[in-house]
């Protein structure tokens, strides 16, 4: 039995950005192909590029040459309408601390048009998926670290987006916190949800992505489906002996 | 329904900062009570009213007494002359000036009067006998705070010469309404011999001493411009809105301050990425802030109508064109977010923002006309007073406050408040656009 191509919904073709005064590229044609339902991993060090790449998938950032395109929208031509079908999980908690979490989630599904009637309903569904509906009426400078990323997620969440952007979403929190997030993020891409994931936990990787690659200097030097890799790489039992083989163990910051 | 929401989230945010917006709404309320009531006595001590100085008369004939009631007569002296119980010497004068009680003292010698008369008894008949006499003329000793500015030493000098001089032409005139029918008999008995002279019935002349204080010319004082300058403002008309616009611009450093959270945050990036325009981004904060700004210029004008008349000032006059009113307010404070805005898009830090707000905004203040007229600033710098939008705002509120101004008057000023909000906005938008486009 034959398998069906899956649709490539993000595709980047031969990506550079070189920033004012850099010396080197921070993307040096970097080319991928992230297909609908996958959970596609970002991997590399710290200065491999990832949070560049991220930047310019999400309209945040403009490549100084390639193309980039999400479900056939030119990311840099057609913004707009890309910007209706991403969602972005961001490293930084970004959201307004001295508001609740509802009444960020709210303002956020404002700003995402979701229509008034179903505005209660969607935070609701979204406090609920991340564990916080109990204590959606608090500020949310009040929360712990891992509560802060959860509502970070729910916020990323609320208008269904085809794909969702993650960077780094787990870091720093506890064992607990991050378990439930990478549950929920399994259950949304059970949903249909594709997730372009960049974290430095290569378990995480390894356990929840279904293809990854790993860059550094802003080009792939690695890429397929994490047992794959760590399966054809002599002498590496798991993906982060394999990360560290390709990347090298000297410090990059 | 985005600029709604935006505009929802700003004032959320706005009130759950209950210490911030207390400092929003109460400080410039301060800022209008204080200065508002030190610009007043600015305003009294520069001739709006009489000046108090006190005055210690140790004459012992009438002229001391005299000389005080010409100086009273100008309106332009208040003198004190009772000492509240102390010692009445010129140690005690000096001592109330210096401690800064008063800014100036005057003090009469015992032998002014009969210093003065005496002078000009010899002035007169030097000038019958056609020689010039040195004169010993009588001494008035003032005592000035070394603090009080060159202007307002001058006036008050001006008002003490004035007085001398009258008191000297009054003096001069009787020593020479009583010299005169002497000096003739003496010219008549030294022509004619004493003899002659006396065997004649001649009818000297008098004269009256009245005539030396009819005035020969009557200075009539008059705007240049009467149509525009028909009141002047009084010092709450004046102050109120020069430091309620002042109030009004400074929120400049909280709004700029909004924008710069917001990038350091993170939820500017993260907006950034969803179907939200700029100008409802932008504009969300410019009307939140502007509802504040709004009720900040209604407080301010509470204190300069019901709380500054109660510490002694005059009560605002609002004039009669509450609409013109509510539109300068208006455009005045669309003025000012539209600057935060700028402010804070252009600013790379809150430090920086908040320096560079409150500077801008200061010179601003100064160049306007806020601080001090424009009229006593240096040529160059009323060149430059057309540029600052808190001049624009003044002069349209006291148009409205002082001269029966209306929405035509006031027109060209709301025009260039709006402009200049366009403007900011406009150049925002531009460096917003290009964050957006991440160039």
């Amino acid at each position: 039995m034959t398998q069906t191509p899956r649709e490539i919904l993000l595709s980047t073709d031969n990506l550079v950005k070189v920033y004012p005064a850099a010396d080197k590229p921070a993307l040096d044609g970097l080319s991928l192909n992230v297909a609908r339902g996958s959970i596609f991993g970002l991997l590399g060090p710290n200065g491999a590029g990832k949070t560049t790449a991220i930047s310019i998938l999400c309209t945040l950032l403009r490549p100084t040459s390639g193309g980039v395109s999400i479900l056939g929208h030119d990311v840099v031509r057609q913004a707009k309408e890309v910007r209706r079908l991403i969602g972005l999980v961001p490293q930084d908690i970004a959201l307004y601390p001295s508001l609740t979490a509802r009444e960020n989630l709210r303002y956020f599904a404002r700003i995402q048009r979701i229509p008034s009637r179903k505005i209660e309903t969607r935070v609701n569904e979204c406090l609920e998926l991340v564990g916080l509906l109990e204590c959606a009426d608090r500020r949310v400078a009040t929360y712990s670290g891992g509560m802060k990323r959860r509502a970070n997620l729910a916020v990323g969440i609320l208008h269904q987006p085809e794909i969702l952007f993650l960077d780094e979403p787990t870091v720093g929190i506890d064992a607990q916190s991050r378990s439930m997030i990478l549950e929920r993020l399994t259950e949304l891409n059970r949903g249909g949800m594709t997730l372009v994931y960049t974290t430095h936990y290569m378990e995480e990787a390894q356990q929840i992505c279904d293809e990854i690659v790993i860059i550094d200097a802003g080009k792939v030097i690695a890429s397929g489906s994490p047992k794959t890799l760590v399966n054809d790489a002599a002498d590496c039992s798991n993906l982060e002996e394999l990360f560290l083989a390709l990347t090298g163990k000297q410090l990059r910051d | 329904m985005l600029l709604l929401a935006n505009i929802k989230k700003e004032l959320l945010l706005l009130s759950r900062d209950r210490a911030g917006l207390l400092v929003l709404f109460v400080m410039p309320m301060l800022l209008v009570l204080v200065l508002s009531l030190i610009q007043d006595n600015l305003f009294r001590a520069t001739g709006e009213t009489a000046t108090r100085a006190i005055y210690l008369n140790l004459d012992q004939g009438a002229l001391g007494g005299k000389l005080g009631a010409l100086l009273e007569s100008t309106g332009s002296l208040d003198l004190i002359t009772d000492f509240a119980g102390e010692k009445r010497d010129i140690s005690s004068a000096r001592q109330k000036v210096f401690s800064g009680d008063y800014q100036f003292a005057v003090v009469v010698p015992p032998e002014f009067s009969a210093e003065i008369t005496s002078a000009a008894e010899t002035a007169v008949q030097s000038a019958f006998s056609q020689k010039t006499t040195d004169l010993t003329t009588g001494q008035l000793m003032i005592f000035f705070d070394p603090t009080v500015r060159g202007v307002y030493r001058t006036a008050v000098t001006n008002s003490l010469y004035r007085g001398l001089l009258g008191l000297e032409i009054a003096q001069k005139s009787e020593a020479f309404a009583r010299l005169l029918p002497l000096e003739v008999q003496r010219s008549i008995n030294q022509q004619l011999g004493t003899e002659m002279a006396a065997q004649m019935q001649l009818d000297l002349p008098v004269i009256s001493s009245s005539w030396s204080r009819q005035s020969l010319i009557e200075l009539t004082e008059e705007s240049a411009y009467p149509e525009k300058y028909q009141t002047l403002p009084t010092s709450v008309q004046q102050n109120v809105p020069a430091w309620t616009l002042f109030g009004m611009f400074f929120i400049v450093i909280p709004l700029a301050g909004t924008l710069i959270r917001e990038r350091q945050e993170g939820t500017l990036t993260r907006l950034m990425t969803m179907p939200v325009g700029n100008g409802s981004l932008l504009l969300g904060k410019v009307f939140a802030y502007q509802i504040v700004c709004l009720i900040q210029f209604g407080l301010m004008l509470s204190v300069g109508k019901f709380i500054l008349p109660l510490l002694g000032t005059p009560v605002l006059e609002l004039g009669s064109a509450p609409l013109a009113l509510i539109i300068v307010a208006i455009s005045a404070a669309l003025a000012a977010c539209g600057y935060g805005i700028l402010v804070g898009v252009l600013a790379r830090s809150y430090d920086q923002a908040s320096s560079f707000g409150a500077v801008s905004v200061v010179i601003a203040a100064a160049l306007g006309g806020v601080m001090v007229p424009v009229y006593v600033m240096p040529r160059v710098m009323q060149d430059l007073s057309v540029l600052s939008p808190l001049g624009w705002g003044l002069e349209a509120f006291l148009d409205i406050f002082v001269r029966n101004g209306n929405l035509l008057s006031v027109l060209p000023g709301v025009a260039a408040l709006l402009g200049f909000f366009l403007f900011c906005i406009f150049c925002a938008s531009v460096v917003f656009c290009r964050w957006r486009r991440g160039i």
